[in-house]
Order: C-alpha cells, then structure tokens, then sequence
C-alpha cells in the first residue's frame, strides 16, 4: 500500500468520522432543545425562542392541568390495550413470518407487515374515520386502540421475527418426536424461549402506540383525547412552556422503555444457536 | 399444567401433521383477519367512496370520475405535484445525510458498532411530536440556530427559515434520518473485507474502491431506506403543519381538510386514492431495488 493513499484514506475516514458526529448533534439537538425550553420562563404564560430564565414552575403548571391529566390516562390506557393487542397478534404474525410451511403466505404476510409500516398515516386515518361513520360505530376508546394496533402490530411482528430467527428448528422436531402436539410445542418450548423478544416488542408497541400523533389525531373525541393530539393541539396557538414540561417528563418515561426493551433485545440477540434458515 | 406434562408423553399420536398445519394457519390468519378488518377493509372504503357523489356533509354512492377530475386540477393538482416533488427531494437528501453516517459505523471494529448505531436509532425512538416541537423553538428569530450561525459569522443578523420549504425540508430529513440509517448500515456492514483489499491491491484507489464496489453493493440497502423514508414521507402531515406555515400545501395537510373541515368525503377519498397510487408506484420501483435485502438483514 502506498503512502499517499494511505493518508487519504486516513482523511476520508476521519472526514467520515466527523460527519457521523454532526449527524448526532443534528439528531440530539432537537431533544436537548425541548428538555432546556421546558425550563425557560417565557413572556406572558407563552414559550419564546430566546431564552429568558430558568424556572421549574411550568412542571407543577403541567402536573396540575387537568385536561392534560386527562389526555395522559387516556393515552396510558389506550397504548395499553393497543400492546395487548399487538403483543397476541404480532407474535402470532411475527412467528408466520418465519415458520408458516407455505413460502406464498409468508411473502403475502411479509408484504402486508411491511404496507402497515409505509402507508401514510394520513391516508389511513381519514379511512378510519369514513370507515367508521358509514358503519355508524362510535368513535370511542375501542375504535381509538382499533386504529393504533396496526402499526403496533408490525412493530411487535418485526421484533419477535427477528427473536424466532434466532431459534434452533432442531427444539421443535424433538418436541414433535417426543410427542408433543403442535401447539403444545408452541406453547411450552417455543413460546419461552421467544419469550425475552416477546416482551420486548410489547414496551416497543406501547411505546408507538403511546407516541401515536396522526391516526389518533383523526379518532379523537373531545372526552377521547390522547396526550400527543392534546399536545399538537395546543401548539397552534402559541404554546406555553408547560407543554414542553410534559413533552419532557413523557421523553423520560419513553427512554426508560426502550432502554428495558433494548436490555430484552440484547438478551434474544446474545443468546445460543445461529439463525436456522426457514426450509 | 401437570396433566399437560403427562399427556406430552402418553398421547404421541396426537401429532397428525394435518393438526399441525392447522394451528399454523390459524397462527398466519388470526392478525391477516384483524388486520384485514382494521387496515384493509376502511381503505376499501376509501376507494369505494371516491368514486361516489358528495352531497353536503355525506356522501352518495355511486360512479363518478368527477372527484379525481377535481383533485387533479389547479390547486389540487398542484399540492400532490408539489408533495411527490418534496417526497422524492426529501427521500434524496435523507439519504446522502444518512450513507456517510452508515459508511463510518460500517467501519467500525464490530463491537463498537451497535452503540454507534443505537447513538443514531434512539430519538427515532422518542416521541415525533416533540422532536418536531422544538425545531419551531430552534429555526424561530432569536433562537438557538441564529445564535449559533451567528456566532460562528454564517449569518449576520435575523434567520428567516421558520415557514419556509427549506424548514420543512429540515423536518423531513431529521424525522426520518434514524430508519434511513440502519438499512444501509446493514448491507455495508456484510461487504466481505476481501472483496475490498482485493480492488486495493488491484491499485484502485479510495475514490474508486467506494464507486466500483461500495456503492453497487449497498443498492438494496439504500432502496430499502428510500422505502421506509419516501412512502411515509408522500402523506406527511405534521411537519409541513409545524415548519411550513401556510404557504406550500402538501396532500396530508389536503386531505385532513377535506375531512375535518370542508367535509368534501369524496373529493378526501379521491385525494387520498391518488396519494396511495403514488405509494403503489413508488414502492413497485424500489422493491425491485431492494431485491437481496431480505437476506442480507435477516
């Protein structure tokens, strides 16, 4: 290797290098924007673009607002369900993605997984609510964690896919030659072993169901309203600081379960046998 | 739990591969139906109803073109030019942000490499909304990306950027930035080592290894990207709503309107068709793209 393109190759990388840590700025910048505004005193009840002061009273502001105490049950229950959901659902999918015997299904489920996670969300709301008034059902909590599931559901079906390649074929033929029928083999060998990834892939669909903006912004009520509706809500009409108060403590609460999805996931990826490929 | 145990053992019989089968098409069919009533069946709906005739507030069904003559003139037509044209540039530059970034954790010894990548992933994890909230804090007069152009004298004086295209823009790449990253991370990161120090020691340089090599074989990664960033970007709604102001209508804003708003159910449904056949041609141009992704990332 010549000297001179070493260097250069030194150079690019280092070049690199330096774009991957603007990249992260960029990409922090953001948050750590929200998290310091929340504090900021504002002018008039209102947040500013400069920053006038350091203050903890938009918190108490935010913890004592009742229509955003309100927003944030019904989000809490809502996501809840919606997991629940998406956690039966999306393992049953993720789990056919991998092992179902006819390669057609499994292109036409890997498809579909795939279509919940492109379509625009927009164009999915409006249909859920035209879907809803011809068939006269009330918009209401079921119709409200009906719409988010979708998007759970994929995210729940990528994650245990991913669990489901990493396991030996091998344990469910012993199962079956021991005599095991076929959902006892589920059940008692497969299932708990998925069983880290399952987990996971529930904090990560409460986590996009709780963070869900759009389709919910098109399924709420005024009594059936969710916490980032409220929040866009708010923000069209000059928002105070107490609105990045409660953006803050909910960026906390989200970091804290996707770090304890990402511990489950580190376990599923760590753990035995290489990926069996699907016959 | 106990009886179960015994009858794994005393019932082999039991496992007729006909019974198997079935439990595994019920495990496929159960999300497919709910899926189906939930997803499939209101965007059924949807194109149905576009073809109907509007009456004030409702909706008669029916066969009428007039509704997509209506969304593909003037004004309309404009807005779902205008969000294929902002689509396709913000998927663009989404991209040419994202592959530098995957290039230098490809490059990485590979324990480092997943806390790098996790570095990029978790604000995508975080909620959208606040994450687009601040950019109105940041790019607003007298905040913090005028003070910090300002004092490294790119700027002198006032930031205008708050509703304008270029903002939106910004919005656009930073949202979709995380996803953008992780598929083209995982092509470059399966590039044999081999492959490379054999086009080295056949005297290519740098420059040439990246555009002979590196690059043709991060094809599927990077249609994958294109996949999860552009689709999704065709009907985005909030971002243009926070950063763009009223000027520039894209289709998401379009369509809510004649929902929530003007109640035009017809003239929203044919919008939304249209929005969707755009989906549909995108993805058919990029699957093909992606082809040996499926492999790769697995």
């Amino acid at each position: 290797m010549s000297a001179p393109s070493g260097a250069a190759r030194r150079a690019g990388g280092a070049l690199l290098g330096l774009w991957y840590m603007l990249t992260v700025l960029f990409l922090f910048a953001p948050i750590v924007t929200s998290i310091v505004y929340s504090f900021n005193l504002g002018s008039l009840n209102k947040q500013t673009s400069a920053f006038t002061g350091w203050t903890l009273a938009w918190f108490a502001d935010a913890w004592n607002n009742n229509s955003l105490r309100h927003a944030v049950e019904i989000s809490l229950t809502a996501s809840f369900w919606s997991a629940i959901v998406a956690v039966i659902l999306g393992t049953c999918l993720g789990f056919a993605l991998v092992r179902h015997p006819r390669p057609l299904v499994r292109r036409l489920l890997s498809g579909l997984t795939y279509i919940l996670l492109i379509v625009p969300e927009t164009v999915i709301g409006v249909s859920l609510l035209l879907f809803y008034a011809v068939t006269r059902i009330r918009l209401g909590m079921p119709t409200l964690v009906a719409g988010i599931t979708p998007l759970a559901i994929a995210v729940t079906a990528l994650i245990v896919r991913a669990g489901v390649l990493t396991l030996d074929r091998r344990l469910e033929d012993a199962a079956a030659d021991l005599g095991a029928v076929r959902w006892k083999a589920l059940w008692f060998v497969v299932l708990p072993h998925l069983a880290p990834a399952v987990l996971a892939a529930a904090l990560m669909s409460y986590v996009f169901s709780f963070d869900n903006l759009v389709i919910s912004s098109f399924l709420t009520t005024p009594s059936i309203s969710t916490l980032p509706v409220y929040l866009y809500g708010s923000l069209q009409y000059g928002p105070s600081p107490a609105v990045y108060a409660a953006a803050t403590s909910v960026f906390i609460f989200t970091i804290v379960l996707v770090a304890l999805a990402g511990l489950l996931y580190r376990v599923v990826l760590r753990r035995g046998p290489r990926p069996v490929r699907p016959r | 739990m106990a009886d179960s145990t015994n009858s794994l053992v005393s019932k082999p019989a039991g496992r007729s591969p006909a019974a198997g089968r079935a439990l595994d098409h019920l495990l496929a069919a159960l999300p497919a139906l709910w899926l189906l009533v939930v997803f499939v069946a209101p965007l059924g709906f949807t194109l149905v109803f576009s073809f109907g005739h509007s009456s004030f507030g409702g909706i008669k069904l029916g066969f009428t073109l007039d509704n997509y003559a209506q969304a593909l003139s003037g004004f309309y037509l404009e807005s779902f030019l205008r969000t294929i044209q902002f689509a396709v540039s913000g998927c663009i530059l989404c991209l040419l942000v994202a592959y530098p970034a995957a290039l230098f954790i490809a490059r990485q010894p590979p324990t480092r490499r997943t806390p790098l990548l996790l570095l990029v992933l978790v604000p995508y994890f975080t909620s959208f909304l606040i994450r687009v909230m601040s950019w109105q804090i940041i790019l607003a007069r007298g905040g913090p990306a005028e003070f910090a152009l300002n004092l490294l004298h790119l700027l002198n004086g006032p930031l205008d950027v708050l509703d304008t295209q270029t903002a939106v823009f910004i919005g656009l790449v930073y949202a979709y930035l995380p996803i953008a990253v992780v598929p083209i991370y995982l092509v470059l990161a399966r590039i044999p080592q081999p492959l490379i120090e054999a086009s080295r020691d056949l005297g290519g340089s740098a420059l040439q290894t990246f555009w002979h090599v590196i690059l043709p074989l991060s094809r599927p990664g990077l249609a994958t990207a294109a996949l999860l960033t552009g689709v999704p970007m065709l009907g985005e709604l909030v971002i243009p709503v926070l950063l763009g102001g009223d000027k520039g209508v894209l289709m998401g804003m379009a369509i809510s309107q004649q929902y929530l708003a003007t109640q035009n159910y017809a003239l929203g449904s044919a919008m939304a068709v249209l929005v969707l056949i755009a989906v549909a041609v995108m993805v058919a141009l990029l699957v093909r793209l992606t082809r040996g992704f499926e492999e790769i990332s697995a």
